[in-house]
């Protein structure tokens, strides 16, 4: 974790209200693993007293160039998009526990919703880069909101659902995880609460599902991890990214808390990423966030 | 002049041009203190009995030895051998346990860290979502989420007592045996420098404000914790009352070492639908630059009524807020939310202050508190704000 003073190289509105901006930040494209994240300070002139937490959409340590995507939803969202190259902005990172991908897994299965790409955009890169084959399922609501393909490798098999069937798939992402349960041997997502509790509970149910198919992958021997370690995250078929209001971003303030089985748990330190077993998804979804 | 008003009172045997010498190394409890005489409207009230230095107090924040990084004196004595090296702290909350910042942040710069509130048994704290952006500052709804005073003392004590930084411990609870207790076990630990008070916490449902509204119950908690410790003791007011003025008397008078002034505003905030309250908790604390005017008010209504040092908390952001809130009456500040902007602007804060002593040809910060304090009796200011009954 450090500061860091960051130029602005380039910003282009990749899809309506979505901005992808990249900056030169050497420090913490060598540091950034995939599902972790930068606290940027907005400007003084607004007003706005906190920093803005924002994932580590792409990181190339040989050029010393991080990406961010984001959507325009407020004050502080609205400033970063108007920044011009040249700019250079205060940021904090990289902070928070990545994904956990387990050396041994072949398949991934990667699923996300609307901006939800951004947090699993560099995992995407460092799967490639380690040999591993990636399925990514996105979702959203029209054609006009779809992850443009170009922005990704080619190796990616990229499917899409959206929610009134203009493109792809007609209904939710979590329709189509089931062709791909079997094939993969980790699954990563990041997206709307509802999204990710649906998904919690396919794949809490997984297991029956696929019988026999996983008596013979004994993972871990049988030894019990602590919950919210490493190893037990490398364990649990799914991971999951979480968002929450955040103040401090480096676990001092208590205020980004999202609810695991276990109590509160911090998502600026504990997570962004959970294992999906370490989330109380009752307690979380009855207390959804509202983004303002 | 409003300099004549005010009486500069030094230590024995410590002579007055003594901070420019910048010796670190004899620096003891003996630094002076300024008193600033009040008007006379204000009640007389008996004084607290001056008590003696204890023999047990530490040798907190002792100066270290090491170049010296100013000339200017800094350093402030909070009572009872909390003597800080600097007038900038940290403010409970926003600092964690202080080892949350130590990455990005030289903390042993810092005058003192208070941290986060700490209760006799493990709390969970209050449902999310807790905090969220207002205009100029932020709601929280922590709710005091904290493992135990017995589990702070395990993970942090060894690591402050080795510290450069005195660590404050914030005390929260629900009654009075609740903080009693707490502080019994703070007591004699080592690394633990003094304690905060905090009867003011707003987000709590049970017990917890009350104490900070009624000056009689302040003062029995006050009272309670003072005979249970030799820790040199900061209680924490609340600007959630109507007149704060005799609440602080009475807090001084049942022995608190120091006050420190405010926590945050009871606020709220909508869901962006406006289906309900945005904080899990309905109700949140405001702090940041928003709440300034009010803890700027309250630490100059406290600072004519009190004879005890006053530690201002509520929107620093800067040096110009520093010079209002000594100028107000207080001997040292607390920063709090802006850390979460520039974590560290505490420890350039330090730097700024001494810069700004010595533009001015000033041997000691101390000569700037106080100084917008009114000189008259019967000032209107003295009275409180004016749209009270």
């Amino acid at each position: 974790m450090q500061l860091v003073d960051a130029e602005l190289q380039e910003s282009r509105q990749v899809l309506p209200g979505q901005w992808l901006q990249q900056y030169h930040a050497p420090a913490l494209a060598v540091s950034a693993r995939a599902g972790q994240f930068v606290h940027l300070r907005t400007g003084d002139w607004s007003g706005l007293v906190l920093r803005r937490p924002f994932t580590i959409n792409t990181a190339d340590p040989a050029t010393g160039a991080i990406s961010l995507h984001f959507r325009e939803v407020g004050r502080g969202t609205a400033w970063l998009s108007r920044l011009r190259p040249g700019e250079r902005i205060d940021m904090l990172g990289p902070l928070g526990q990545g994904f956990q991908v387990d050396s041994r897994s072949r398949h991934l299965l990667l699923v996300a919703g609307g901006l939800g790409i951004a947090d699993l955009r560099l995992l995407v890169d460092e799967a490639l880069r380690d040999g591993r084959q990636v399925v990514l399922l996105y979702g959203c609501r029209d054609a006009s909101e779809v992850y443009p393909s170009s922005l990704l490798p080619d190796e990616v098999e990229y499917l899409v659902a959206t929610d009134d069937g203009s493109v792809g798939h007609r209904g939710f992402v979590t329709d189509l995880v089931l062709d791909y349960e079997a094939w993969a041997d980790q699954a990563f997502a990041c997206g709307p609460l509802p999204m990710l509790r649906t998904l919690a509970g396919l794949v809490a149910g997984r297991k029956g599902r696929l019988g026999v198919a996983t008596l013979g992958r004994k993972r871990g021997g049988g030894r019990s991890v602590p919950p919210g370690s490493p190893a037990a995250r490398k364990k649990a078929f799914l991971q999951v990214a979480m968002e929450q209001n955040m103040g401090c971003a480096v676990g001092a303030c208590l205020g980004c808390v999202i609810w695991g089985v276990n109590g509160p748990q911090r998502v600026c330190r504990e997570g962004p990423v959970f294992a999906f077993d370490e989330i109380d998804w009752d307690a979380t979804a009855g207390a959804a966030t509202h983004k303002r | 002049m409003k300099a004549k008003k005010r009486v500069v009172t030094y230590g024995k045997g410590v002579p007055p041009s003594r901070g420019a010498a910048s010796s670190p190394a004899p620096k003891t409890h003996r630094t002076p203190t300024v008193r600033t005489i009040r008007s006379a409207i204000v009640e007389p009230r008996s004084a607290p009995p001056p008590r003696p230095a204890s023999s047990a107090a530490r040798p907190v924040g002792q100066p270290v030895a090491g170049p010296a990084r100013s000339a200017v004196d800094l350093s402030v004595d909070l009572g009872r051998g909390l003597v800080l090296r600097n007038p900038i702290l940290v403010a409970s909350g926003t600092f964690g346990y202080g080892v949350e910042y130590a990455d990005v942040v030289d903390i042993q710069r810092i005058g003192a860290i208070c941290c986060k509130g700490t209760t006799l048994r493990p709390r969970q704290g209050n449902r999310p979502p807790r905090v969220t952006e207002t205009p100029g500052g932020m709601l929280n709804s922590i709710g005091l989420q904290n493992p135990g005073v017995d589990a702070v003392l395990e993970r942090y004590a060894t690591q402050w007592a080795g510290w450069q930084v005195p660590v404050i411990v914030n005390v929260a609870g629900e009654s009075i045996e609740d903080y009693v207790g707490v502080v019994r076990k703070l007591d004699l630990v080592p690394g633990i420098a003094g304690v905060e008070l905090n009867i003011s916490c707003p987000n709590v449902g049970k017990g917890g404000l009350q104490f900070a509204i009624d000056q009689e119950a302040a003062a029995a908690v006050t009272r309670a914790v003072r005979r249970a410790t030799e820790l040199p003791l900061i209680v924490k007011l609340s600007p959630n009352v109507a007149d704060i003025r005799p609440i602080a008397a009475a807090i001084a008078a049942a022995g608190a070492d120091a006050l420190s002034a405010v926590n945050t505003l009871s606020g709220m905030a909508l869901r962006a639908d406006r289906s309900g309250p945005f904080l899990g908790n309905t109700y949140g604390g405001l702090s940041g630059p928003a709440i300034k005017p009010v803890a700027l008010r309250i630490v100059y209504e406290v600072a004519q009524v009190v004879d005890i040092p006053v530690i201002a908390i509520g929107g620093v952001t800067g040096l110009d807020d520093v010079l209002d809130y000594l100028a107000a009456g207080a001997v040292a500040v607390q920063v709090g939310t802006a850390i979460f902007a520039d974590p560290t602007l505490p420890v350039r804060l330090v730097d700024q202050l001494a810069t700004e002593c010595g533009r001015r040809g000033l041997a000691s910060y101390e000569l700037l508190i106080g100084t917008a304090l009114p000189t008259r009796p019967n000032a209107a200011s003295s009275k409180g704000v004016e749209y009270r009954p």
